[in-house]
């Protein structure tokens, strides 16, 4: 079945309730009876942001087909996870990439979820589509024989700098890029990739987590063999290190 | 006898438009006041009637308009001193809110701090009065500290705050002492008054985050002789985006203005300049004059609960409320509540868990029901934590409450947990 077919046996499915503690009894019971993901699935980097309940998600391929497998701490958000599963379960990433579902508003389902949970049912789908597409460029990796030949160090950098771009800083809505907190980007002929970077103040409690990110957006960019970050308070960053961009995000200028 | 009860209750809840709302076709249950009230007619006329007819910039202006502001913006700030029973207008300062009156005290005051001086708050502290301290003493070097509860010391479960450490926490390092009067998450009501006699004695200021305790407790500053004495407008049926930081005129004198700009001058030269007398010194920039101005209405409608037979009506309501909703949540083996202590008053905020259940799932089925809960962390993150769990459920009862209401709650609860267990 392809993934609009899924979607409108779901839509059927939901249209025989006709009110909603009965949607909720089913969306309740798909989560119970959803299979556990193993334990070595719900490790942190499966964690999704964004999302009030913890929700881990974790992406396996076979024969160029993805499966998904999620766990949650809240049944109605694992409820909800299944059925998105269900819809994405056995598609090539192309195809996950390719769609726009519609069913989670057919069935009323977002506008009876309270915003919060509302925001993490688009982080989920985020999730699932960012998992799709670093897939599909293991697969073309693959067939054009590696890394190695296919990027050159300029572009890997630029790539690094596009990853760096994607990570937040906790207390800030703009990018550590933008915000001036990398101080140094160097990539080897190897293509392994050093980084110099700072936090806003040497007493940042989210630094793991800020570093972490970094590290993993870089080691998933196009291109990058290996990443090795340097964490350093020396000079020591203000605001006068942030991008036009940024600064105008945050009404400084 | 049961007539009379329910006259007035349905009178007083007749005066709040608000609770006849349906939510998804239920009859609303609302019963998360512990993070804002619903506003009661006279307050939300008032409103209204400020803005059309009294609607000037205060404290600046020679034309009537801005008279008629100033004088709503100046008799609230009255009712305020007469309500906490003030010594004067001086101490009644206008923010923005509970957190805003704290950043101010913990800022301003702090900024006399040196390495190793300790500020001292409690384990059952909202994030207002504990996140303001900790970026006083990123500062200046100081030290933040917390008098544990009973769960961090391994001594209980309900996060009962163990002030029977206070004596040996009490040093010469420490400068000043940030309380909780009433905890937004477990109820209990903290013997403030015992603790500042203490506090005193070593000459130690004390603030007391009022957030919580101005609803449930008749609140008499110079009684409880605390030194600060903060709370927000929209917790007793004013306007959001108004509190109110009380000081003791000694101490606001020898702190430094918070902010600068609008109103909290007195001459300004490129130079120099020197600041307003109290309490305008601490009120820059045009303040929300008709939210602050709304807390006279408020304040005489808090009264009206309080006092005559409503007074005796709703207090016993409360009771029965809160000892129905203790046997209800603690006669099921499945429920964790927290905030269950002997020796303290306990007012009607509720917190929990069912064992297995997420308190998000709880939150979302009760409000298919028509019952408007919190779920989450409650703002208190360490607390809820140390309890071993990342959520809890709340249900939080203000005066307009009604047994039935929690009935309807402890039953729309065991339905949630039978879907969801």
């Amino acid at each position: 079945m392809t993934i609009k077919e899924i979607e409108q046996q779901i839509v059927e499915e939901f249209s025989v309730f006709d009110n909603w503690m009965d949607k909720y009894q089913y969306i309740i019971d798909l989560g119970k009876s959803m299979p556990v993901i193993a334990e070595e699935g719900k490790k942190d980097e499966n964690l999704i942001k964004g999302c009030q309940s913890r929700v881990w998600l974790d992406c396996r391929e076979e024969d160029g087909k993805l499966y998904f497998s999620a766990d949650s701490d809240a049944i109605i958000t694992k409820g909800i996870i299944s059925l998105l599963i269900r819809v994405y379960d056995g598609h090539t990433p192309q195809e996950i990439i390719d769609s726009e579902i519609d069913f989670i508003d057919a069935i009323g389902l977002r506008q009876n979820l309270s915003p919060t949970r509302a925001n993490g049912l688009v982080s989920m789908l985020k999730q699932i589509k960012l998992y799709a597409l670093a897939f599909k460029e293991k697969e073309e990796d693959k067939t054009t024989g590696g890394d190695g030949e296919k990027y050159s160090v300029e572009e890997v950098q630029k790539n690094v700098i596009r990853a760096l771009k994607q990570v937040f800083d906790p207390e800030i809505p703009v990018n550590v890029y933008d915000l001036g907190l990398i101080y140094e980007v160097k990539v080897g002929e190897d293509r392994s990739v050093f980084i110099k970077m700072t936090m806003t103040s040497p007493t940042c409690p989210m630094a793991d987590d800020v570093v972490n990110d970094v590290n993993n957006a870089v080691s998933d960019a196009p291109g990058v063999k290996s990443v090795q970050i340097e964490l350093t308070f020396e000079p020591e960053w203000d605001e006068s290190r942030m991008s036009e961009e940024a600064k105008l995000e945050l009404g400084l200028m | 006898m049961e007539d009379a009860r329910i006259k007035i209750l349905s009178e007083v809840r007749g005066l709040f438009p608000a609770l006849s709302e349906k939510m998804n076709g239920e009859p609303l249950v609302y019963l998360d006041n512990a993070a804002t009230t619903q506003k009661p007619i006279q307050v939300l006329d008032f409103l209204g009637d400020a803005m059309v007819r009294s609607n000037a910039n205060v404290h600046r202006s020679m034309y009537e308009l801005s008279d008629r502001s100033t004088t709503l913006y100046e008799n609230a700030r009255e009712k305020v001193r007469a309500f906490v029973n003030a010594p004067g207008r001086e101490n009644i300062i206008f923010t923005s809110g509970t957190t805003a009156s704290i950043n101010l005290v913990a800022d301003t005051f702090c900024r006399r701090l040196g390495p190793g001086d300790e500020i001292l708050i409690e384990g059952d502290s909202h994030h207002s009065n504990i996140v303001p301290w900790q970026l006083a003493a990123e500062r200046n070097g100081a030290v933040v500290k917390v008098i544990p509860t009973d769960v961090m010391l391994g001594a209980g479960r309900s996060g009962r705050v163990a002030f029977e450490m206070l004596d040996q926490m009490l040093s010469d390092r420490v400068k000043i002492l940030a309380l909780t009067h009433i905890s937004n998450i477990t109820g209990l009501v903290n013997p403030v008054g015992d603790i500042i006699s203490k506090a005193h004695a070593r000459g130690i200021p004390v603030l007391v985050d009022g957030a919580q305790g101005i609803v449930h407790e008749k609140v008499d500053v110079q009684a409880m002789d605390c030194d600060f004495y903060a709370f927000s407008a929209h917790k007793i049926y004013g306007a959001t985006g108004v509190g109110v930081l009380y000081g003791k005129t000694e101490i606001l004198e020898t702190l430094p203005p918070y902010m600068g700009g609008g109103d909290m001058v007195e001459t300004v030269t490129y130079g120099k300049t020197t600041y307003a007398p109290l309490p305008l010194k601490f009120e820059a920039g045009t303040p929300n004059f008709t939210g602050a101005a709304s807390l006279t209405p408020a304040l005489e409608f808090a009264e009206y609960l309080r006092e005559g037979e409503t007074g005796c009506v709703l207090g016993e309501e409360e009771e029965r409320i809160t000892s129905f909703m203790t046997g209800a949540l603690t006669s099921d083996p499945d429920i964790e509540v927290y905030g269950m202590a002997d020796g303290l008053k306990k007012t009607p905020i509720f917190t929990f868990n069912i064992r297995g259940v997420n308190a998000g799932d709880l939150a979302q089925l009760l409000d298919k029901m028509g019952v408007a809960v919190r779920s989450g962390l409650m703002c208190a993150e360490p607390l809820i934590n140390s309890f071993g769990a990342n959520s809890a459920l709340r249900a939080s009862f203000a005066p307009y409450n009604t047994l039935e209401e929690a009935q309807v709650f402890i039953k729309c609860l065991q339905r949630a947990k039978n879907m969801l267990l």
